[in-house]
């Protein structure tokens, strides 16, 4: 099959009315994390989130349409500077098609009494799969579902 | 606090030689200790080499003056003779200085292969690591023309 690739960056910045360390924690806490972090509502979870934050450490989440493809994440996490940064690689399997592999940054900083979260996605869609567009719109509703849960 | 650089940086490439034969001098732990060191004031060292999807790579990089940085490799993606994605950090002194996500493409042209390798490299801290990768690898990939030569 003939081989292709698409390099891609995206970045997208969101102001939330909390503090750092809280919204850090939405990340580094399964049990925070597993609250916001997946597909739409009415996607079928095909295995348990599982999350070993830490350097080394890893990440795995999958699940999908009743009737569609199964979405599988899996992450690896590269660097970890408390309620500042966030650093992983992941890598995203339709089925048993790998679709993309990505490096994704996060970035929380103080701002008043609130926090600017820049996500930096740096990836790579193989072979013709998915575009960025799709993941951009994707990664802004999760991040729409971890306001609404930091909101609660 | 706590600062990151994006950077993409992309190189291409064309080698007098097959692309089953570049392929080989990605796998070949031996090879790439000769090849990825950009000059002779710097060595590499691989203290742990598992080039298949799913493998691991350690690389200890010591320079001239002693300096060394301590590189680890996640291999994501391999395709024989057609492409390696690869993840990487990179630590001087226990902290990491910067991560990046590199991909190798070869493909077959009239005189031998084109090669192409992006790297997405997010370096953290002010380190400057975008900039040691434009230059490190940039030699690095000049120096893999000479595995050819023999």
């Amino acid at each position: 099959m003939r081989r292709s690739t698409t390099h891609a960056t995206f970045v997208i910045e969101r102001a939330y009315p909390h503090a750092p360390a809280k919204v850090f924690a939405a990340f580094a806490d399964l049990q925070s994390k597993t609250k916001w972090f997946g597909g739409p509502e009415e996607w079928q979870k095909a295995s348990e989130h599982t999350l070993d934050f830490r350097v080394g450490g890893k990440e795995s989440l999958s699940g999908g349409p009743s009737d569609g493809p199964v979405h599988t994440y899996n992450a690896t996490y590269w660097d970890i500077v408390e309620n500042e940064r966030i650093v992983s690689a992941y890598e995203m399997h339709l089925d048993k098609t790998r679709i993309s592999v990505s490096l994704a940054t996060m970035e929380f900083k103080p701002n008043g009494s609130g926090t600017t979260f820049v996500l930096t996605e740096q990836g790579v869609f193989l072979d013709g799969y998915d575009d960025t567009g799709e993941r951009e719109r994707g990664t802004r509703e999760l991040l729409n579902q971890l306001e609404v849960y930091l909101d609660q | 606090m706590t600062t990151i650089t994006h950077a993409t940086i992309v190189m291409e490439r064309t080698y007098n030689a097959a692309p089953a034969r570049v392929f080989h001098a990605w796998e070949d732990r031996k090879a790439r200790e000769r090849w990825q060191a950009p000059d002779e004031t710097i060595q590499i060292r691989y203290e742990d080499a598992d080039f298949r999807q799913g493998g691991r790579d350690v690389a200890r990089c010591i320079e001239a003056d002693g300096a060394e940085f301590l590189a680890t490799v996640y291999y994501l993606e391999i395709r024989r003779d057609q492409r390696i994605v690869f993840t990487e950090a990179v630590a001087q002194r226990n902290a990491n200085v910067s991560a990046a996500l590199i991909s190798v493409e070869l493909s077959s042209v009239k005189t031998g292969t084109l090669q192409r390798v992006t790297m997405q490299i997010a370096s953290f801290d002010e380190s400057g690591m975008e900039k040691g990768y434009e230059h490190g690898w940039g030699m690095a990939l000049d120096n893999l023309a000479k595995e050819f030569e023999q």
